[in-house]
């Protein structure tokens, strides 16, 4: 199958994207547990179970939100409406009180049962106790919140009373508050915040572009237009800090990297780009085509950007055949090798038939690039600059697994992490069947008018708190002293 | 309480009656627990030599029953009434029989701790008659060797019939550990005397339990954890390697239920879980102490990518104040044996940060902590040569330590470079050495603009390098990229390496025979470079000639940029 080298010329039929094949591979992700070589991600389980969750709701779409010419999908849903609360719920059980979400289920504590420390912890959360009194190794991790709260809102309810509810149980105040510690004072971000004895309060992860992504995404969903003095109003972080951060992450060749005297990477650069789009993105009804404003305006050499963001793309080239037991010890070889004379390439268009894209200047094709680079260049306005045709001919071809699932390297075995981003990369490039994908918050279009609703409830619902207190604090002080506490007023009241 | 020596002297006995055949699940635990053998005083007695040896269980419950009471046996066999079965003596001995039983059964007269009185009531309590009546019945039962008390009939197993020879292993097991579980208890119990510091009774001197004794107690736990499997069968969390090791008595592993339905649950050992269990219970805790770190240790083994363990590991470094070059030594190890991991190199980045204070003084100190960690870089690369984490630590300790004009350094990449001129992570490096050097270049300067700091003896001799490379692999972006990059750094124009760029490209724009391109990259320059001097015609035909022919799959690229020419910036 395939190409075939005797017949260049002959044209041949596009592949096609299984679905069922891939929601088959999905729904053993999803109902078995993951196998034992999964144990190096055991430390991020909230991260396997996002790439689970967001890749049925890619190949399931509801029927609004298809691209067009999809086809009815009368079968039972893997994921019935009926079992929403209840994984909502196993999500929320990695809730800290100090803010933000536990990775794994492994760091969880299990419930105490005696009635009073529940009150304790809620306690320490509305006070931020646990900010000066905890000297534990702090289980709340940036990518977990992150995928914690896509999770809450690609799992919720139907209908519109069911968006409004998808943040239900989120302490949006404490981790807002606990996100503003995990900005460095070149204003990076880590991924966790913790007590390191003799040392004082750390914060860990490292000079990593993904944190930053990843702080202005929580931002996004959570933060919402509280103005400063408003109800449930929490302190934002230096956003003019990030933003110099990130564009000061530019490297010679244009890419990006976790500093700029790093090499760039196509992982890093998505998240920059996503990053700064994120910053002044609208809060509602909003897509990723915004003005970008700080996008556009901030990026220093954006025509050195697009040079390196197409330069990831290369055709790729069949290993050498004769010896296979190296193509499976040397996964890491060279597979963009060229022919000795680029002529002889040019010559036969039916070569360029497959295009990968690797992370880096002469690295290998690994299938989450096709997505990284896709969509960062989405998020650009420029997806014409890929090679769209073949980059879908070498995800079905090349990496889509028979059992389903797609592989990091090809011929490779399916994993949940290639898995999803190869659907999100045929997504962005709105593949017939799939749901329409946002390239910037990398969750469907629906789920993110999910979120917006969710936001803007939890915003409500915290004026509420306010407003309660406020009323049992009027009625408080007409019963003592027969008039109305004169702070009131200035907070509004 | 010493069983040990009691035990020991209880070894030939069970040796002669151990079963010959045991079952195929006898580990290699079971049968080291020979040394430390059962008491053979509970065991069933033997069956008589003379009647077959019965092959299960419920055959030898049955026969011994039928042996001790043969006018049951006879009753059940013949059926029907008593007096239609039984003759009249048999009569008696079978009532007789009955009555003894009752009177055994009672504690009173079997502890035999009981005065006459007292037994002469119980008499009257089971058979109703006095003392002469009680006499008689002792009479039948001890001269008709019939059995006092009756083993019931054993009830077979569901799976079937269990062998006698089976059983009986199983028994012998069971005593086994019991004993083991006896000189286990003893042990804490000193354990906990010395923890107390509490004193010998007989010496009067502290209890001390030595080295040998909790090796053993190691030993002894796992013994009994495969007896325990064997017999019980295995249960997570409680007789892994952290249960075995009396250093962790005193924590209550915190065990995690999985609601049902938990996402992305991963099948992982009873080992991992253990482990974790113990992780979650001395970080409640927040315990640190070397147990830990050892814990930590044993955790990274199974899993080294656990961001928490790590963090948790450094809390304990510092805690304990450990010298930071023995836990670099240490990460050396694991570092080679997990070339991937991220977390190693986060790990070794927070302990260089907290051991840079304490040599930055010292010149000579520096110089010997840059060499051997270069030395181990060097190590770490030859093993995966574009190692992002090697990369990014390697440019943060050049930062950290000065190593910019460490000849060593660019040496080293020198040699990289020549080694595979492809490696763009070495070409960054490069780059980040000649550039970013505190010497000369501008504080804050970007990677994508001109720097006047920057010494034109640099931004010539770095033209030069890139120049010399890219004629050995004209096709290889890291050559050109970097050539450009310099060219920006050091405020020079493009079409200063105009005629180098064209020695790659042949006959443009004269017809297929003609036209040859060496390297897209080139062309791809030159187009700049015509743009740059104003040549918008050359600069659309090198463009549309990468789009047409040379670099197809980057035909909307080459479209976009030739659509930029028509709004000059």
């Amino acid at each position: 199958m395939g190409d075939d080298p005797d017949h260049p010329m002959e044209p041949e039929a596009e592949p096609t994207l299984d679905i069922d094949r891939h929601l088959k591979y999905w729904k053993m992700c999803l109902q078995a547990p993951l196998p034992n070589h999964y144990l190096s991600n055991e430390g991020v389980r909230m991260t396997l179970a996002y790439f689970i969750v967001n890749s049925i709701r890619i190949l399931t779409p509801a029927p609004t939100e298809t691209t067009p010419s999809t086809s009815p999908n009368p079968k039972p849903p893997l994921l019935p409406p009926t079992e929403h609360r209840r994984l909502r719920q196993w999500v929320l059980s990695h809730q800290q009180p100090g803010g933000g979400f536990a990775p794994s289920s492994t760091l969880l504590s299990p419930p105490t049962t005696t009635p009073s420390s529940g009150g304790s912890a809620a306690w320490e959360a509305e006070t931020g106790a646990s900010e000066g009194g905890t000297t534990g190794t702090a289980v709340a991790n940036l990518p977990a919140t992150l995928f914690a709260l896509q999770l809450l809102a690609l799992l919720a309810d139907e209908g519109e009373e069911g968006a409004a509810r998808a943040f239900e149980g989120v302490d949006r105040v404490q981790t807002l508050r606990w996100l503003r510690r995990l900005q460095r004072g070149d204003g990076s971000f880590g991924e966790g915040v913790s007590w390191m004895p003799g040392k004082g309060w750390f914060i860990g992860g490292g000079y990593d572009m993904r944190y930053c992504y990843i702080a202005v995404a929580v931002r996004w969903m959570l933060r919402g237009d509280v103005t400063e003095g408003g109800e449930g109003w929490v302190e934002d972080w230096d956003t003019v800090g990030l933003e110099r951060y990130i564009l000061g992450s530019q490297t010679y060749d244009g890419g990006f990297a976790g500093s700029s005297q790093e090499e760039p990477h196509a992982g890093y650069a998505y998240c920059a780009i996503a990053a700064l789009s994120l910053l002044d993105r609208p809060l509602t009804n909003s897509t990723p085509f915004h003005p970008n404003k700080i996008l556009h305006s901030g990026i220093r050499n954006m025509p050195a950007l697009l040079h390196w963001l197409a330069s990831r793309q290369f055709v790729y080239l069949e290993p050498p055949p004769g010896n296979p037991d190296d193509t499976e010890e040397e996964e890491d070889e060279d597979n963009f090798l060229l022919p000795a004379r680029l002529a002889d390439l040019s010559l036969s268009p039916a070569a360029e038939r497959h295009v990968a894209c690797n992370g880096r200047c002469n690295k290998v094709a690994d299938t989450c690039y096709t997505w990284w680079v896709g969509a960062a260049l989405a998020n650009l306005g420029r997806r014409e600059l890929v090679d769209w045709p073949a980059s879908r001919r070498f995800l079905l071809d090349k990496m889509a697994h028979r059992i389903g699932g797609f592989s990091k390297h090809p011929g490779g075995p399916p994993d949940v992490y290639h898995g999803c981003f190869g659907l999100a990369a045929l997504a962005v490039m709105g593949e017939p069947g799939l749901a329409e994908f946002d390239c910037a918050l990398a969750v469907p279009v629906a789920t993110v008018r999910v979120i917006e609703k969710a936001r803007a409830a939890l915003v409500e619902a915290g004026r509420g708190q306010g407003a309660e207190l406020a009323k049992g604090a009027v009625d408080m002080g007409l019963a003592m002293r027969g008039a109305k506490p004169a702070w009131l007023s200035t907070v509004g009241w | 309480m010493p069983p040990k020596g009691k035990a020991a002297n209880k070894t030939k006995a069970s040796e002669t009656t151990k079963p010959t055949q045991t079952t195929t699940t006898t580990t290699a635990a079971a049968s080291s627990s020979r040394t430390t053998p059962p008491t053979t005083t509970t065991k069933p007695p033997p069956p008589p030599t003379t009647t077959p040896t019965p092959e299960t269980v419920l055959a030898r419950s049955e026969a011994r029953y039928a042996a001790a009471r043969p006018h049951d046996a006879l009753l059940r066999q013949k059926g029907g009434s008593l007096s239609a079965a039984l003759s009249h003596p048999e009569q008696t001995a079978w009532l007789a029989a009955r009555i003894a039983s009752r009177i055994a059964a009672r504690p009173a007269l079997s502890s035999g701790s009981s005065t006459a009185a007292g037994a002469g009531a119980v008499g009257k309590v089971a058979c109703g008659g006095g003392v002469k009546t009680l006499r008689e019945v002792w009479k039948i039962v001890n001269e008709g060797g019939l059995g006092l008390r009756v083993a019931r009939v054993r009830k077979s197993p569901p799976g079937g019939e269990v062998g006698v020879r089976e059983f009986e292993a199983k028994w012998e097991r069971k005593v086994v550990l019991g004993c083991l579980e006896v000189e286990s208890r003893c042990f804490r119990t000193r354990w906990e005397r010395e923890r107390r510091g509490e004193v010998e009774e007989l010496t009067g001197e502290l209890v001390v339990v030595t080295e040998q004794e909790a090796f053993e107690e190691t030993r002894r736990r796992k013994e009994m954890a495969a007896l325990r499997k064997e017999l019980y069968g295995g249960g997570v969390g409680k007789e892994g390697k952290l249960a075995m090791d009396p250093e962790w008595d005193d924590v209550e592993p915190v065990v995690l239920e999985e609601p049902e339905g938990a996402l992305a649950a991963i099948s992982y050992s009873a080992d991992y879980a253990e482990a974790m269990a113990y992780l979650r219970a001395v970080m409640q805790a927040k315990e640190h102490s070397p147990r830990c770190l050892r814990l930590t240790e044993h955790i990274i083994g199974m899993n080294p990518a656990h961001y928490t363990v790590w963090l948790f590991r450094a809390a304990n470094v510092f805690a304990l104040k450990l010298p930071i070059p023995d836990e670099m030594a240490w990460l050396n190890g694991v570092a080679l044996e997990n070339l991937k991991n991220y977390q190693i190199w986060h790990h070794r980045h927070l302990l260089v940060e907290n051991y840079h204070p304490l040599i930055a003084a010292d010149p000579s100190a520096v110089a010997e902590f840059a060499a051997a960690e270069r030395s181990f870089l060097q190590k770490i690369l030859a093993e995966d040569t574009k190692n992002y984490h090697v990369w990014s630590y390697r440019s943060y300790l050049v930062g950290k330590f000065n190593l910019f004009n460490d000849g060593e350094e660019l040496a080293a990449i020198e040699a990289m470079i020549d080694d595979d001129v492809r490696n763009n992570s070495a070409w960054s490096h490069r780059f980040f050495l000649g550039f970013s050097n505190p010497d000369y270049a501008t504080p804050g300067s970007a990677a994508t603009e001109a720097d006047p700091g920057v010494p034109a003896v640099v931004i010539d001799r770095e033209v030069e390098y890139a120049r010399d490379k890219i004629r050995l692999a004209p096709q290889n972006q890291s050559g050109w990229n970097y050539l450009r990059g310099v060219l920006v750094k050091g405020g020079r124009k493009l079409a200063t390496v105009e005629e180098f760029a064209s020695g790659f490209v042949k006959g443009l724009g004269e017809g297929e025979e003609a036209e040859d391109v060496q390297s897209t990259h080139a062309l791809d320059l030159l187009a700049e470079i015509y743009a740059e001097k104003g040549d918008r015609e050359k600069a659309e035909l090198s463009l549309t000639r990468l789009g047409q022919k040379w670099d197809r799959i980057r035909v909307g690229y080459w479209e976009w940029r030739r659509k930029c020419l028509e709004v000059p910036a």
